[in-house]
C-alpha cells in the first residue's frame, strides 16, 4: 500500500486565540490547582469572565510565573446565559456528561468506578433513578467552569486567593483540586509519565518550547512511516482539518446571535464558529492504590529469590515501559536509561506479545501498528490508530508513598491512609471518537486484541463479582506457554469527572458576553 | 450434524404487515424479546412496559434451535420512496448454519407457535396452518440477501464446544502455574495437553472430525462457480467454433458474448447514469437529535457483542438505482464469499468486528436493509469502516445508495471519504432499534470465536508449529 502524503496546504494554528494547555503542559510551573466551581450569579460570573479573559495564558508565549486556563461544562454554559440554540450544537457527549448512564456502562464506570459514589461530576439530570443522594445537594456540587493556575510553587497561593476574590460571588468555589509533581515526572504507581504523546501539524515555528509539538513548515510531503508522525491539528483543535480531512463537528451559532462580530466564521461561511480554536477536556479523577498494587506484583511472583526485581519486571509487562520510561520494545531485559525517550517504536515484531504484552497499559491505549493485524496491515492500523489520539495534560495528586519514587522503596513502605492519584486529563476534538472510544473499546475491553477476560491492569476498573467479564486477568505470553495473572485487583478507581469544553479566546469573549435568549442580566 | 455440512448463511423474510396489525405485531415482538430466558435481566430499552414483561405471550425461544447463531425479527417502518409509499414490513432474519430446509424445519418443530402468532399479522398467512405448510410459507417468501459471516462452517454447538476446550485447557495450564507451570519443548507440552483432553469424558467430541466437507466449499460457492464455469464454458466453445465448429455451436458463442457484451454495457450505462443522479443529489443527512442519538445508543449497549439494523429508502435521485443496487449486492456477496480461482479474491472478505452481516435489496431495490452483529458500540462500530480510505470506499460501495448518504462519485468514490460526518448522520437517520434480538455470545467476541476455532483446530494437527499453537493459549 502507497503511503499517503503529508497533505500540502497544513493549516497554520491560530496560536493567539488558543489556550496555552493545548500546546502546554506547564512542566516549568511546579504548582497546579484546579478550581472547580459553580455558577452562582451569571452576571458576576460573566464580568468575571470578562476580567479574567485577558489573563488566560496564550498559546503564543510560555507562561513563565503563572498561568490560567479556563474551561466549561454544558451546565456552565446553560448557567451563564448562552443560548441553548448555541449549546445544542456542542456534542452529544458533552451535552449529556460523562455520568449518562449508558456512558458510564460504556466507559466501564460500574462497580468501584460507579458515579453513584463519585466525589464530584454528577449532574442532576442524571441521577433520576438513584436513590443514594439528594438531588439538591447534588445540584450545590454542580460543577459548572474549571478556572486551572498554575504557577511556580511559591506563588501558587497567591494566585488562587486573587481570582476567587476577583469572582466577586459570581462563581462559587465547590473544590480546589491541588496537585504535586513528583520525582523525575512519575506518577504514583512508580511510572515515568507523559512520555509519549501525539504530535500535531501546524504549530508556529515561533511558538518555541511547546511541549511535545513540533513545527510542520519543513515536514511536508514526507511519508508517513511512522504512527509517531504528526497528525492534523483539527484532531485537536476544532476549526481544523482532522485526519479525514475534514472538519470535526465543532459548535456554532447563527451570524445574528454575533452582532458584536467576536467569533470567526465556520469554513463554510454559512455560520460563527464557537469551536473554533477550542478542544474538549475529558477529566477523570483516579486514586490509586499504590500498595495495593506493588503488594499484588510482590505476590505475584512465586518463583526466583529476588521477589522485588521479579515484581518489577511483572509490572514492566503490565505496564509497557520500565518505571524509568524504557519501553519493554526496545529495552526488553532492563529499565535502560538511554532507551527512556524511545517513542518509534512498533508491536508488527511481538505481535504475539512475547515482548511486550497485548494487554499491557500503553499497547492498549495505542496499539500503533498492530489494531487487528490478522485482518489488516501495519499501514492500516497506524491509519486507524492515529484516529483515536488523545493530548494528555493530566497531574498526580496526593502526597507519593515515599519520596524518591523508587519501585524497592514503594514495595518496602506499609500502607498509609494518603488519598492519592492521577488528574487524568485529555483534550480531544471528538469525544467519542477519541476518549470515549479508547477508553471502551481498547482500556476497558476484556476482549481486546481476542483476549478473553483481561483487563488493564493498571487504570482499568474491573466488573463486579460474578459478572460474565470481570476484566481481572492479565495475560503474560511467554514460551512455552503463557502465564495468566488472575484476580487482579482494581489499582485505580475514578472518583470524579467531567467533559469541559476549553474555547478559545474569542470564544470566550463571546461566552462572557452572550446576553442569552431572553436577556439574562 | 454428521455428515451435513455448517455452511453459514442468512435466511431472510420480508413480508408486508397489514396495516391494522402493525402496532400488535410490535408489541408482541417486544414481549417475545423480553422473555427469553436470557433477556430477563435486560429490559428493552426502546418501549419498556411492565404491563408488556408481564402478559403472557407463546415463546420464541432460538436457543432450543441448533442451527441459529443470530436472529432478529422486526418491523420496518411504512417509507416513501419518490410518490410510492413502500408498507410497514415485518423482517425475519435469522443467522443459521447447514442446509436451509433443516433450519426452517427445526424452527417449525422448536416453535412454530410463536413463528404463527408473528406471521399471523401478514397477509395471506393461516395461524391454523400445519407444520409443512408452515414451512412451506417460510421458504416460499425467502428473500435473496447478500450474507457474510465471521465464523463460517461453525455450527453454535461448535462454538460452544470450542469454547468449552479453551477454557478446560486453560484451566489445565493454571493449575500447573503455580507449581513452576508445564515446561520443556513446545511438542512435549502440547503432548501433555493432548493427553489431558484426551483423558476428559467430557471432551470426547474432540475425536470428531471437524474440518468442513469438500463439498461444504461447493455449496459456498456455487453461485460463483456456475458463473466461472459459464465463463469458461464460453471461452472453450468459442475456441472450439474457431477451430471449425458448426452453426449450433456458433449460435451458442454468438449468444453468449452477446450476454456477456451486454451486461457490461449495461453496466456502463447504469453507471454513466447514476454518476449524472449523483450530482442532482439535493438531500444529505443532518445530524440527528439528541434523543435520537440517545436512544440509538441505548441499544447498543450490551459489553461485547451488540446487533445493528439498518432500513430505509434508497436516493430517489436516478432511476437506475434499483437496478444496480440489485447487481452490485450480488457481486459484494461474491467478493466476500471469495470467488474461487481467482488469485486476488479467492480469499473472500475478513471483517475483524462483525460476526454475521447482511444486505437486502428490497421492494424491488427501492430500499436497502442492512443487519450486523458486530463486536463494539454501534457509533464506533460503524466509523471503524472509514478509518481507513479503501474502507471508505467499501463503505461507499455498500451504503452510498441510502437516504441521506453523502454524495458519492461514480459510487465508490467521494461519499463518507468527503464527509465522514454526514456518512455517521445517515446510518443514524436509517438505524432502527431492534425489537426482537436473540444474540447467544455475550461474552465471547468474534475473534474470541475464530481463536477458538484455530485452539481446536490446531490440538491434533502437527502440521501446525507446536510453539504457535500455545501462543493461541
Amino acid at each position: 500500500m502507497a503511503a499517503p502524503l503529508v497533505s500540502d496546504d497544513i493549516e497554520m494554528l491560530e496560536t493567539e486565540d488558543i489556550q496555552a494547555l493545548v500546546l502546554r503542559s506547564h512542566q516549568n510551573l511546579a504548582a497546579a490547582r484546579f478550581l472547580l466551581l459553580r455558577v452562582e450569579d451569571p452576571r458576576k460570573a460573566r464580568e468575571y469572565l470578562q476580567k479574567v479573559h485577558d489573563r488566560i495564558a496564550r498559546a503564543n508565549k510560555r507562561p513563565e510565573l503563572f498561568a490560567l486556563q479556563i474551561a466549561f461544562t454544558a451546565s456552565g454554559l446553560d448557567a451563564l446565559g448562552v443560548d441553548p440554540k448555541v449549546v445544542a450544537t456542542f456534542s452529544r457527549e458533552f451535552l449529556e456528561g460523562m455520568d449518562q448512564k449508558d456512558r458510564a456502562d460504556a466507559l466501564g464506570d460500574r462497580h468501584a468506578n460507579d458515579p453513584s459514589s463519585w466525589i464530584w461530576g454528577r449532574q442532576r439530570k442524571n441521577i433520576e433513578n438513584e436513590a443514594t443522594e439528594d438531588g439538591e445537594q447534588i445540584e450545590k456540587r454542580r460543577v459548572d467552569v474549571m478556572l486551572m493556575v498554575y504557577a511556580r510553587e511559591e506563588l501558587i497561593e497567591t494566585h488562587v486567593a486573587s481570582e476567587c476574590a476577583s469572582m466577586d460571588g459570581g462563581l462559587e468555589v465547590v473544590r480546589v483540586q491541588g496537585t504535586v509533581m513528583l520525582a523525575d515526572d512519575k506518577e504514583h504507581f512508580g511510572w515515568r509519565d507523559g512520555l509519549s504523546m501525539p504530535k500535531m501539524t501546524g504549530v508556529p515555528k515561533r511558538s518555541d518550547n511547546e511541549d511535545n509539538q513540533r513545527s510542520e513548515r519543513t515536514r511536508e510531503k514526507k511519508p508517513r512511516e511512522f504512527w509517531t508522525d504528526p497528525i492534523p491539528a483539527g484532531e485537536f483543535v476544532l476549526g481544523y482539518r482532522n485526519d479525514y480531512k475534514n472538519y470535526t463537528e465543532s459548535p456554532t451559532a447563527e451570524l445574528a446571535e454575533d452582532p458584536a462580530n467576536l467569533l470567526p466564521l465556520t469554513p463554510d461561511a454559512a455560520k460563527k464558529s464557537v469551536g473554533r480554536n477550542g478542544t474538549y477536556l475529558v477529566y477523570r479523577q483516579m486514586t490509586q492504590d499504590v500498595h495495593a498494587f506493588w503488594n499484588y506484583l510482590q505476590s505475584s511472583r512465586e518463583d526466583g529469590n529476588d521477589t522485588q526485581a521479579r515484581a518489577i519486571a511483572l509490572g514492566a509487562k503490565m505496564v509497557g515501559r520500565w518505571p524509568n520510561g524504557a519501553p519493554l520494545m526496545t529495552s526488553p531485559a532492563t529499565d535502560d536509561d538511554a532507551r527512556v525517550h524511545d517513542n518509534k517504536f512498533t508491536y508488527v515484531a511481538d505481535k504475539g506479545g512475547l515482548v511486550c504484552p497485548q494487554g499491557a497499559h500503553i499497547r492498549r491505549a495505542s496499539p500503533r501498528d498492530v489494531l487487528a493485524i490478522d485482518d489488516r496491515d501495519a499501514a492500516a492500523s497506524i491509519s486507524m490508530v492515529r484516529k483515536h489520539q488523545m493530548i494528555r495534560r493530566g497531574r498526580a495528586f496526593g502526597q507519593p508513598l515515599v519520596k524518591s519514587m523508587d519501585a524497592r522503596e514503594m514495595m518496602a513502605a506499609p500502607r498509609d491512609e494518603e488519598r492519592r492519584g492521577l488528574h487524568f486529563m485529555c483534550l480531544v476534538g471528538d469525544i467519542n471518537r477519541q476518549f470515549e472510544f479508547v477508553q471502551r473499546a481498547w482500556i476497558h475491553s476484556g476482549t481486546f486484541d481476542s483476549m478473553y477476560k483481561d483487563g488493564d491492569p493498571i487504570s482499568g476498573g474491573r466488573s463486579a463479582p460474578g459478572s460474565e467479564n470481570p476484566n481481572d486477568e492479565f495475560t503474560c505470553p511467554a514460551a512455552p506457554l503463557r502465564r495468566k495473572y488472575k484476580a487482579m485487583p482494581q489499582f485505580s478507581t475514578v472518583v470524579g469527572g467531567a467533559y469541559f469544553f476549553l474555547p478559545g479566546l474569542r470564544a470566550l469573549s463571546f461566552i462572557a458576553r452572550h446576553p442569552g435568549p431572553v436577556g439574562v442580566p | 450434524m454428521g455428515g451435513v455440512h455448517k455452511v453459514n448463511a442468512g435466511f431472510t423474510v420480508l413480508l408486508p404487515l397489514r396495516p391494522e396489525r402493525v402496532e400488535s405485531a410490535a408489541a408482541l415482538l417486544e414481549q417475545m424479546h423480553a422473555n427469553q430466558p436470557h433477556e430477563q435481566d435486560r429490559p428493552n430499552p426502546v418501549r419498556a412496559s411492565a404491563s408488556l414483561a408481564q402478559a403472557k405471550t407463546t415463546a420464541i425461544d432460538f436457543s432450543r434451535s441448533s442451527t441459529t447463531h443470530f436472529a432478529t425479527i422486526t418491523i420496518i417502518p411504512a417509507q416513501h420512496y419518490l410518490d410510492e409509499l413502500l408498507p410497514a414490513t415485518l423482517m425475519f432474519a435469522t443467522s443459521y448454519c447447514g442446509p436451509a430446509r433443516a433450519h426452517v424445519d427445526e424452527l417449525v418443530l422448536v416453535m412454530g407457535d410463536g413463528l404463527r402468532a408473528i406471521f399471523a399479522h401478514v397477509d395471506g398467512f393461516d395461524p391454523d396452518c400445519s407444520d409443512d405448510d408452515l414451512e412451506w410459507f417460510l421458504l416460499r417468501h425467502r428473500t435473496g440477501d447478500t450474507f457474510y459471516s465471521g465464523m463460517q462452517n461453525l455450527s453454535p454447538e461448535d462454538v460452544r464446544r470450542n469454547r468449552q476446550l479453551r477454557i478446560e485447557i486453560e484451566e489445565f495450564i493454571d493449575r500447573h502455574q503455580p507449581i513452576g507451570g508445564l515446561s520443556g519443548p513446545p511438542d512435549d507440552v502440547r503432548k501433555a495437553i493432548q493427553d489431558y483432553v484426551l483423558s476428559r469424558e467430557e471432551l470426547a467430541w474432540v475425536r470428531e472430525p471437524f474440518a468442513p466437507p469438500f463439498f461444504a466449499w461447493a455449496v459456498y460457492h456455487w453461485r460463483a462457480l456456475a458463473v466461472e464455469a459459464g465463463f469458461v464454458g464460453l471461452v472453450i466453445a468459442t475456441i472450439a467454433w474457431f477451430a471449425g465448429g458448426g452453426a449450433v455451436l456458433g449460435t451458442f458463442v454468438a449468444i453468449g458474448w452477446a450476454l456477456v457484451v451486454g451486461f457490461v454495457a449495461l453496466v456502463v450505462v447504469m453507471l454513466v447514469s447514476i454518476r449524472e443522479a449523483e450530482d442532482e443529489q439535493t438531500y444529505i443527512s443532518k445530524r440527528p437529535s439528541d434523543d435520537r442519538a440517545r436512544l440509538l445508543a441505548s441499544t447498543q449497549t450490551r459489553p461485547v457483542i451488540n446487533e445493528f439494523t439498518l432500513a430505509g429508502p434508497i436516493k430517489t435521485e436516478g432511476s437506475l438505482r434499483p437496478l444496480f443496487l440489485r447487481i452490485s449486492l450480488w457481486v459484494i456477496a461474491r467478493v466476500a464469499e471469495g470467488v474461487p480461482f481467482i488469485p486476488t479474491l479467492s480469499e473472500g472478505i475478513n471483517i475483524p468486528t462483525v460476526v454475521t452481516a447482511r444486505w437486502i435489496s428490497a421492494d424491488g431495490g427501492k430500499r436497502l436493509m442492512f443487519i450486523s452483529n458486530y463486536h463494539n458500540e454501534g457509533k464506533a462500530y460503524v466509523r471503524d469502516f472509514i478509518e481507513t480510505p479503501s474502507g471508505a470506499v467499501r463503505i461507499n460501495l455498500s451504503f452510498g445508495f441510502g437516504t441521506g448518504y453523502p454524495k458519492t462519485r461514480w459510487v465508490a468514490f467521494g461519499g463518507a471519504l468527503d464527509d465522514p460526518n454526514a456518512y455517521l448522520y445517515s446510518l443514524a437517520e436509517n438505524q432502527l432499534p431492534t425489537l426482537f434480538w436473540y444474540g447467544p455470545y455475550r461474552d465471547i467476541s468474534v475473534d474470541n470465536i475464530k481463536r477458538d476455532r484455530k485452539i481446536r483446530e490446531g490440538l491434533f494437527d502437527h502440521k501446525l508449529d507446536a510453539q504457535k499453537w500455545l501462543h493461541l493459549l
